[in-house]
C-alpha cells in the first residue's frame, strides 16, 4: 500500500481539511513471499472504499485504530479516509456542507489525483457509528454513484438517536441546532428511511447494505429497528450481530467482514 | 495546491519511502477571487519538479523551510520532493540504490499515482547543495528523461569540493562518506559523465546553476560551470550575493522557476 497523508483547500468546507489515502501498491510481504503483485500497472485503477469515521473522532481514526490497511491490501482496495467532524455527515444548518464536500467535492478530487475506478460498481462506502449512519447518507443520497454501503454500529436511525440524545439515554457530541434548521429530521432526507422511499418513488438503483452491531452495545436496540425498517423497504441487506460492545475492538474485527462481503475482485480494474 | 504526504514500499531501496508531493488543485485564493482555473480538466497533466535536498535533510525541508507550495502554485507545476539521506543520490556503494530510485522507480510511481505528464519537456529536476549534485547526477544519468535540470549551491565538482571550508564536510561521518563511496564509480565524476554523454551525442537537458558569493561551495559550482563550457555545453550560471542558506534558496528557486519554460 502508498499511504497520502492529503491537506487541500475545499471550496465547499471552505478551509484546508485532510484526507487519507490507500493505494494497493506491491509491498514488502508480497515481494519477499512472493505474493501476487502484478495488479500495480499502467492504466490500472482501484476498486475504492470510502471509509467514516464515527462522532469525536477523524480521518486519522480508522488507520491508527485498525489494521484496515493490511486488510485492504490483501483485497487490492484502494480506502479514502475523510474527515467530518461531529457534522452527522449533514450540509448544516450552522457550519459546514459536509455532504456536498463527501458526495460532490471529494470523489471528484480523489479520481482525479488517484487511480481510482469511477464507476459505481466499483464505488462503495462504509462507517461507524455516525459513520455507519454517514455511509448510508452517501449511498442513498446519491445511489447512482455507490453499489454498496456498510454500517458498523451504526446510527442507521437519525430520528431515534436524536431523540435518545435529548432525552440523554445516549451520550453525543452532537449539537442539533447547528446541524438542523429547527426541525426534526423525521421525514426529512436526513432520515435514511425516508431517502429510501425517495430513491424507490424515482426509481434509482438502491446499493445493497451490509449492517453489523454488537449485542452489548447501546446502539443495538436501534440497529434491531433498523434492520426491521430495512427489510420492509426491501433493501438487499446482509444483516449480522455479534457479541461485542462500541469500541474499536468490534470495528477492527468486523470491517474485514465487511471487506469479504463487497463486491471486491482483488485486482485492479479497467486497463487501459 | 495540495499537500500530500506519501509513504510507500520502495523496490529499488528495500525499504519504505517518503515523499512530499504538490499537485496543483483550487487554492483559497482561485476560490476567493473566482479564478477560472483548470484544475480538474480531464486529461490535465501537469508539468513535474523533481526537488532535491542537500545533506542532512530529507523530503520535508522544502515544504518547511521555503514558500515552494506557493511558487509551484502561481506556475502551475506539480512537485515531488523524495528523501535522499546523505546519500549523493548515487547508487551507494554499501547502501541503498538512490540513483536508481530517484531516476526510474519514483518517475514510474508518481506517474502511476497523480495526473503527471510524461513528456521530457515536462519534466524537470532542481536541488541544492548535495542535491545540487543529484540533480546534474540524476539528469546525466538519464538524460533523455529530464528536460531541464538546475542546481542551486552544488556541490558539483568533488575534487575542488574536497578543499572547501565547510562543517558539511567536516561533521559527516566517514562510516557514511565510505558506504556511500563517490569514488568508486567515475560515473559520479560529473564531468566525466558529461564527456562520456557527450561522446555517445546524448541529447542533454537544459542545464541551469546558481551560487551565492559568499558561499564556500561555489568554487566547486563554478569549477564544473568552466568544464562544461570547455566541452561547448550550454548551460545558465548566475551568481548573487549569498551564503549557504535557505535565504538564498527561498529566493533563488524562484529563479529556478522564472528559468523554466
Amino acid at each position: 500500500m502508498a499511504f497520502f497523508q492529503v491537506n487541500f483547500f475545499s471550496p465547499s468546507l471552505c478551509f484546508n481539511t485532510d484526507i487519507c489515502v490507500f493505494v494497493p501498491t506491491p509491498n514488502s510481504d508480497e515481494i519477499l513471499n512472493h505474493k501476487k503483485s502484478d495488479y500495480f500497472k499502467d492504466g490500472a485503477k482501484f476498486q475504492t472504499l470510502y471509509l467514516l469515521h464515527g462522532a469525536y473522532g477523524d480521518y486519522t481514526d480508522w488507520f491508527r485504530l485498525t489494521g484496515i490497511e493490511r486488510y485492504a491490501q490483501e483485497h487490492k482496495l484502494a480506502v479514502v479516509m475523510p474527515s467530518a467532524s461531529n457534522s452527522f455527515y449533514q450540509n448544516m444548518y450552522k457550519g459546514s456542507a459536509y455532504l456536498t464536500y463527501l458526495l460532490e467535492e471529494l470523489p471528484e478530487f480523489v479520481t482525479k489525483l488517484f487511480p481510482l475506478s469511477k464507476k459505481r460498481e466499483n464505488t462503495f462506502v462504509a462507517g461507524l457509528s455516525m459513520g455507519g449512519y454517514g455511509a448510508l447518507r452517501l449511498a442513498f443520497q446519491k445511489p447512482e454513484q455507490f453499489a454498496a454501503c456498510a454500517t458498523l454500529s451504526g446510527a442507521v436511525d437519525i430520528v431515534a438517536v436524536k431523540r435518545d440524545t435529548d432525552k440523554g439515554t445516549i451520550d453525543g457530541p452532537f449539537c442539533w441546532n447547528a446541524i438542523f434548521e429547527n426541525t426534526e429530521p423525521e421525514g426529512t432526507q436526513a432520515d435514511i428511511f425516508e431517502l429510501i422511499k425517495r430513491d424507490k418513488e424515482a426509481g434509482l438503483p438502491l446499493p445493497k447494505v451490509f449492517q453489523s452491531c454488537g449485542t452489548e452495545d447501546f446502539i443495538y436496540p436501534i440497529n434491531v429497528e433498523g434492520k426491521k425498517a430495512f427489510e420492509k423497504a426491501g433493501i438487499d441487506l446482509t444483516y449480522e450481530e455479534h457479541p461485542g460492545i462500541h469500541d474499536w475492538d468490534y470495528w477492527d474485527t468486523h470491517i474485514r467482514r465487511v471487506l469479504d462481503w463487497l463486491p471486491l475482485n482483488n485486482d485492479s480494474v479497467e486497463e487501459g | 495546491m495540495a499537500h500530500i504526504d506519501c509513504s510507500f514500499y520502495s523496490t529499488s531501496l528495500k525499504k519504505n519511502a517518503h515523499v512530499i508531493v504538490f499537485i496543483p488543485t483550487v487554492s483559497a485564493d482561485d476560490y476567493l477571487e473566482e479564478r477560472d482555473v483548470d484544475y480538474y480538466k480531464e486529461e490535465k497533466r501537469f508539468p513535474v519538479l523533481y526537488l532535491l535536498h542537500g545533506s542532512y535533510g530529507d523530503c520535508m525541508d522544502w515544504s518547511r523551510f521555503t514558500g515552494i507550495e506557493r511558487y509551484a502554485q502561481e506556475k502551475g507545476i506539480a512537485v515531488i520532493m523524495p528523501s535522499g539521506e546523505n546519500s549523493s543520490y548515487v547508487n551507494m556503494e554499501a547502501g541503498e540504490a538512490y540513483l536508481t530510485y530517484i531516476t526510474r522507480e519514483l518517475p514510474e510511481f508518481m506517474c502511476k499515482m497523480f495526473p503527471l505528464s510524461k513528456e521530457r519537456k515536462d519534466t524537470y529536476i532542481a536541488g541544492l547543495s548535495m542535491g545540487g549534485y543529484g540533480t546534474y547526477r540524476c539528469a546525466l544519468e538519464r538524460p533523455g528523461y529530464y528536460g531541464y535540470a538546475a542546481s542551486l549551491s552544488g556541490a558539483l565538482d568533488r575534487n575542488v569540493l574536497e578543499s572547501a571550508d565547510m562543517p558539511h564536510m567536516k561533521k559527516m561521518p566517514r562510516s557514511y562518506v565510505n558506504a556511500v563511496a563517490l569514488e568508486h564509480n567515475s560515473d559520479n565524476q560529473l564531468e566525466k559523465l558529461l564527456e562520456k554523454r557527450l561522446s555517445e551525442k546524448a541529447e542533454l537537458p537544459k542545464l541551469y546553476m546558481a551560487c551565492g558569493t559568499e558561499d564556500p561551495i561555489t568554487p566547486s559550482s563554478e569549477a564544473f560551470y568552466k568544464k562544461a563550457k570547455e566541452l561547448g555545453v550550454e548551460i545558465t550560471y548566475e551568481e548573487y550575493p549569498g551564503v549557504h542558506d535557505w535565504n538564498f534558496w527561498d529566493s533563488h528557486i524562484k529563479d529556478v522557476l522564472r528559468w523554466l519554460p
